[in-house]
């Protein structure tokens, strides 16, 4: 025994340990090339502690004007004069390559094309092309920028809204609103930091559910909080009645010293982010009551995102009442607007959805510059993929519908420091392929973030033995909008 | 002595060649340069280093000859001396060979004059130096001076020699070039000024200036491009096949005529393209980017290549506060935070008008120098405690929105001097006074006087008057497009009742006359009568409503259908099962007041209609006490695109004992045709009064659909979601 392990020393000479170690050093030098950031040091690995933007951001808040369903670009802000062309020609295989298809048409026996049923000009001083059905929304074009390549990688509803919000199809993780919050904190401690409202078009719809507001592994501070139309916005926080401001506060005062001693045994974080939340919702008793008021609003605002405005519940009163709670300190609100899945009656359902939204979408930049918040609040306005170049079902001349296509869809940002009056992105003749400058969701998430002052890659949360962000492993920010 | 006889020999070159150089200067303008010569002085690049070093060598040796430990010391001094000499004569030498290049075509301008007398003032300086340096009166500070002198001459020498070889600015062109492009935004950028005139100015300025006209040629300005050079014109615009600019670039690297000639920085293939485009193009001088078409490919290369650098953040030169003071001062109302982690800045944000104290803004004093942003939305803010705010001093955003300021008071904040975007909407600031103190902001960019009582042509003044400043005036309806009214709503919680019930309309928007009939026609705005309150409804009823307001267009018709239903059963059973997807609430669903509605979106059309298809819906209901019983109606839908059909009969049956029940009326409904919307719609079957402690109601779907019916001959679905005793 003693032997072998003189040997094993006399194997490991000088010699030998120079010569293995020539390999090693030039095979780590060779892994620096590859990677240049591998011995910074500040490597993407680690996580910055959250609370204050990583650097200056730009915008400070973000209102995400989700159009649940999918609105179709060809009929909205995606101009193919082409498309009208080739009516009813098979789209060539060349151009819908091997793509996987829903359920809903891959049987389908012919994919032919359609253009818009509806006629688009350009507006502005960028002249985009915007869609006549979007009257409001043309007006505006030079304080917004289009993006046409946008893409992702989900081909339904569930999974695409949730990768959109989540950064993962599977929906276990935080929403982009609850990131937010957690990296940067709450402005008004008098309102939650992420709060989410909801609307119903007239055309088909989809569900939404309160996992893609969840706070998954974060602390249960960030999670959304739903607003809902009707006398309480904010359910259970009503006093009961005979109870006044003074009980109520005593009673929280003793309840936070009984959570006191149950922290001190048990440690758990949970109970401290509980008795945030009691106090927090003490103090929403009045702001929310104040924010949700729209009796004060001027005629003026009335007009400018439409009379529906003051019919709780439609998409314009949300709108009105995400710049309230922007303006108020909520670092993101998220609306959804359903019925925006148009798989057949497209011409019919589509105009409809439009003139719901397009009013008071247009009115909400218009209100934020005004106000001069325009600069500081970033805001989104889109679905969670596009609809195919083709029609399913039936194909006549005034009527069609359009399947789920997650290659290419158009959405658009403003304020926030992204660049207002430009579009980004083209797809090909037939709005089918990305011809230029791809956005994926990770790339979107990303510049969001980088708007907001975070860098994705350092915003991080350890979770069951892995660091978890918000754009998952990949994701660039998309430089080009940025002003 | 050889080397004394060798210098004395080379004194008297450089005494001659002082001589030779002068006349070359002289007569300049009347030199020939035969070939010959030309190549020699195309050595002027190879030799000129040479003299560079050399004498800049010397001058650090003449700068310090006069230190005790260098005079006494007989090496330094011979040394010093030969290292002048021979540097002069190379400087001789160069001078000699630059003036022959000089000569050859190509080179003129400003900066070859300059070149040119700078580098014979060195040569001249250099052989004054060592003519002179050894008389009596020669002494340190004269050495100095001349050393000094010698050096400047040589660096400006340098630098106007390199700049006519490489260009301009070639030294922090590297650093400068993407500024320029970076400060171009897309909206504003020009295909020639901002991405064809880049290349030029980064690959073939250099040789093709004013200054140095190779091949006769000038890329500096849109009229020499046009002009082209010796070999002819550059390019025939929208003909790229004929293009002279495009040919020597595409030429092989190896070729001499291939530009730019080897060993320069070549074009990238980015680059070529986008010449060529632009040629092929006719792209022009002063085409903007954004004019192209989106598809173009020109377009999409520039916008490519205005690519921006992102901006630095602002580097703020104070000092952080401590963060236990920024901990302190925030509290419920007031939220004191870090603009970004190691920036010593702080963004301030106060809210809750109730509780708002101006307090709240002195006791921010241990933070005034790093607060940049300050958010005062809707506090009742006085003109009295802006002083307060101006304390601020490195404040650069303040939102006063709906704040209780005035025009008058901002003067306070004009010593805030890096404010540069203020927020006044909805505040009471008036012209006279905001025209008087605008002024006096020096670095403002942005102001918002939304909601101010700024006229339009008020602010259109002020924008003339203040260019650099950037008003927002923001939404104010003209009157021009006035917009529909939504339509009325209804407050009833359920439009079944049972004897009356008061008709309750109301609109959201204040002011609107809500006119309404119940004949059925549509309401119109004179003679229909105006909503107010009043209205008791006891039997069935149809309202039409229609709301008006001076300033809007009217609302579209919105119908509201009463429904009077007297008598609900003390309980209902189902004798055959509902139809597996519309369960709505089992047998309560007939007399549970809640109407369904169309649209499968809605929850009202999934909670509140009960189907059967497969069976009859029978129910049977009873009374603790008999009742009187004339008439029963069923609320159902109709839509016939998806199979949703009326009754195909009912059947009401009555009586005392629930096993010989009479039957008392059968109903029909009508049928749909093809085509037509769907449709909510009633059906009721009247007889003779019975009173009754039980009532059997049979409501029979449709067996067959019709004919047309893409589902013909199939069951159709029946949907009911009311039904109505009399």
């Amino acid at each position: 025994m003693e032997k072998e392990i003189l040997e094993h020393g006399l194997n490991f000479n000088r010699r030998r340990f120079l010569s293995s170690m020539s390999l090693g050093i030039g095979g780590v030098a060779l892994g620096s090339l590859l990677m240049p950031n591998l011995f910074d040091g500040t490597g993407a690995e680690e996580g910055l502690a959250p609370g204050i933007p990583h650097f200056a951001p730009k915008a400070k808040r973000v209102i995400y004007l989700f159009q649940n369903g999918a609105p179709s670009q060809q009929e909205l802000f995606d101009y193919k004069p082409k498309l009208r062309d080739l009516f009813g020609q098979e789209i060539p295989p060349s151009v819908r390559g091997t793509q996987r298809l829903t359920g809903m048409t891959a049987n389908q026996a012919s994919f032919p094309l359609v253009g818009s049923f509806v006629d688009f000009k350009q507006y502005g001083e960028s002249r985009a092309w915007i869609s006549d059905l979007m009257p409001y929304t043309s007006k505006i074009v030079d304080d917004i920028c289009i993006i046409k390549s946008m893409y992702t990688e989900a081909i339904n509803h569930d999974p695409a809204l949730t990768f959109l919000q989540t950064g993962s199809q599977q929906g276990n993780r935080p929403s982009m609103g609850s990131w937010l919050s957690y990296g940067l904190g709450n402005e008004n401690k008098n309102l939650p930091s992420f709060t989410v409202l909801l609307s119903r078009g007239v055309g088909n719809g989809q569900g939404v559910y309160s996992k893609l507001w969840s706070n998954g592994f974060l602390d249960s501070v960030h999670q959304g909080v739903q607003f809902s139309k009707g006398e309480d916005p904010v359910l259970y926080l009503r006093d009961p009645e005979g109870m006044n401001r003074t009980d109520r506060r005593d009673m929280l005062d003793n309840i936070s010293q009984l959570n006191d001693l149950s922290y001190q045994e048990f440690g758990d974080p949970e109970i401290t982010a509980k008795v945030k939340q009691y106090e927090m919702a003490y103090r929403m008793q009045t702001a929310v009551p104040e924010v949700m008021d729209l009796s004060k609003e001027s005629d003026d605002i009335i007009k400018l995102y439409g009379p529906d405005c003051l019919v709780p519940g439609t998409f314009a009163a949300n709108c009105l009442l995400a710049r309230k709670l922007s303006e108020n300190g909520v670092r993101f609100v998220q609306l959804y607007h359903q019925g925006w899945d148009q798989h057949g009656n497209l011409p019919f359902e589509i105009a409809k959805q439009a003139k719901d939204v397009d009013q008071a979408s247009a009115a909400l930049i218009t209100d934020l510059k005004q106000r001069g918040l325009l600069d500081e609040t970033l805001v989104i306005w889109g679905g969670e993929f596009g609809r195919t170049s083709y029609t399913q079902g039936k194909l006549t001349t005034d009527n069609y519908g359009r399947d789920h296509h997650p290659r290419c869809f158009t959405i658009w940002m403003a304020g926030g420091g992204i660049k207002p009056g430009i579009v980004y992105g083209e797809t090909d003749e037939l709005g089918y392929n990305i011809a230029s400058n791809p956005v994926h969701v990770h790339d979107f998430q990303a510049t969001v973030l980088h708007q907001l002052g975070l860098n994705h890659e350092k915003l991080i949360f350890k979770h069951l033995g892995r660091r978890y962000r918000l754009t998952d492993v990949s994701g660039k920010v998309v430089n080009d909008i940025i002003s | 002595m050889i080397h004394i006889r060798l210098k004395r020999f080379a004194e008297q070159i450089l005494f001659a060649s002082n001589i030779f150089i002068a006349f070359l200067l002289l007569f300049e303008n009347k030199l020939v340069i035969p070939p010959w010569l030309q190549t020699i002085g195309r050595m002027h690049p190879l030799i000129l280093h040479f003299p560079i070093v050399i004498l800049l060598l010397a001058m650090i040796m003449e700068f310090f000859r006069f230190r005790t430990e260098n005079s006494g010391n007989t090496f330094y001094r011979n040394y010093s001396q030969n290292l002048l000499l021979v540097g002069s004569l190379f400087a001789a030498v160069t001078v000699t060979m630059g003036l022959f290049l000089s000569r050859e075509e190509g080179y003129s301008g400003e900066t070859l004059i300059w070149h040119k007398w700078t580098g014979a003032a060195l040569f001249f300086i250099a052989s004054l130096i060592y003519l002179l340096r050894n008389k009596s009166w020669y002494k340190a500070a004269t050495a100095k001076a001349a050393a000094l002198m010698t050096v400047v001459a040589l660096v400006l020498t340098g630098h106007y020699g390199a700049a006519i070889t490489h260009g301009e600015n070639f030294i922090f062109e590297p650093v400068s070039s993407q500024k320029e492009m970076a400060a171009m935004p897309l909206e504003k950028a020009e295909v020639f000024k901002d991405v064809i005139k880049p290349i030029f100015e980064q690959k073939c300025v250099s040789c093709h200036n004013p200054d140095k006209m190779k091949g006769e040629l000038v890329l500096t300005d849109s009229k020499s491009i046009l002009k082209g050079g010796k070999t002819g014109k550059l390019f025939v615009p929208g003909n790229p096949s004929l293009s002279l600019l495009l040919k020597r670039i595409h030429l092989s690297v190896d070729d001499k005529k291939h530009m730019p000639p080897i060993g320069k920085t070549q074009l990238t293939a980015e680059e070529i393209t986008l010449l060529a485009l632009w040629v092929k193009e006719n792209a022009g001088f002063s085409k903007k980017v954004i004019a192209l078409p989106a598809t173009d490919s020109l377009r999409i290369f520039a916008v490519a290549r205005l690519k921006p650098v992102i901006k630095q953040e602002e580097v703020f030169d104070f000092a952080a506060a401590d963060e236990e003071t920024i901990k302190k001062l925030n509290n419920d109302y007031r939220t004191v935070s870090e603009v970004a982690r190691e920036s010593p800045a702080l963004s301030v944000n106060i809210y809750n008008r109730s509780a708002f104290n101006a307090s709240q803004l002195d006791e921010l004093e241990e933070v005034k120098k790093q607060i940049v942003s300050l958010n005062l939305n809707k506090m009742p803010v006085k003109d009295s405690e802006l002083n307060r705010i101006s304390k601020f001093e490195n404040l650069r955003k303040l939102d006063l929105n709906f704040t209780d300021i005035t025009a008058k008071g901002l003067k306070e904040l004009t010593s805030l001097k890096y404010l540069y975007s203020l927020a006044l909407s909805g505040t009471k600031i008036n012209f006279k006074d905001l025209e008087a103190v605008i002024p006096a902001f020096k670095n403002l960019k942005t102001i918002s006087v939304w909601d101010t009582g700024l006229s339009s042509s008020e602010l259109e003044k002020l924008q003339k008057a203040n260019a650099k400043i950037n008003f927002i005036g923001g939404f104010k309806d003209d009157g021009k497009k006035p917009l529909k009214l939504n339509i009325p709503q209804i407050k009833n919680s359920s439009t079944i009742f049972s004897q009356t019930i008061p008709l309750q309309l109301k609109h959201p928007i204040k002011g609107v006359d809500i006119r309404f009939t119940t004949n059925g026609l549509e309401p119109d705005s004179i003679n229909s009568p105006v909503f107010d309150g009043k209205t008791i409804l006891s039997q069935n009823t149809t309202i039409k409503a229609k709301a008006f307001k001076t300033g809007w267009l009217s609302s579209d018709v919105v119908t509201f259908d009463f429904f009077r239903s007297a008598y609900k059963p003390d309980s209902v059973n189902l004798l055959f099962p509902l139809d597996r997807v519309h369960q709505a609430e089992g047998a309560k669903t007939f007399f549970n007041s809640k109407l369904g509605v169309i649209g499968a979106n809605n929850p009202a059309w999934a909670n509140n209609w009960a189907a059967v298809k497969e069976n009859d819906m029978t129910l049977v209901c009873e009374f603790k006490k008999p009742v009187p019983i004339s008439s029963v109606g069923l609320h159902y839908m109709i839509e016939e695109d998806t199979g949703i059909f009326p009754p195909e009969l009912v059947e009401i049956w009555g009586g005392s004992n629930p096993k010989q029940l009479k039957l008392l009326t059968k109903i029909t409904a009508a049928l749909p045709s093809k085509w037509d919307k769907p449709s909510l719609k009633s059906v009721e079957g009247k007889f003779k009064t019975e009173t009754v402690t039980y009532l059997k109601i049979v409501a029979k779907p449709l067996k067959k659909m019709p004919k047309w019916h893409r589902d013909k001959d199939k069951k159709a679905l029946l949907l009911i979601d009311e039904m109505f005793l009399n």
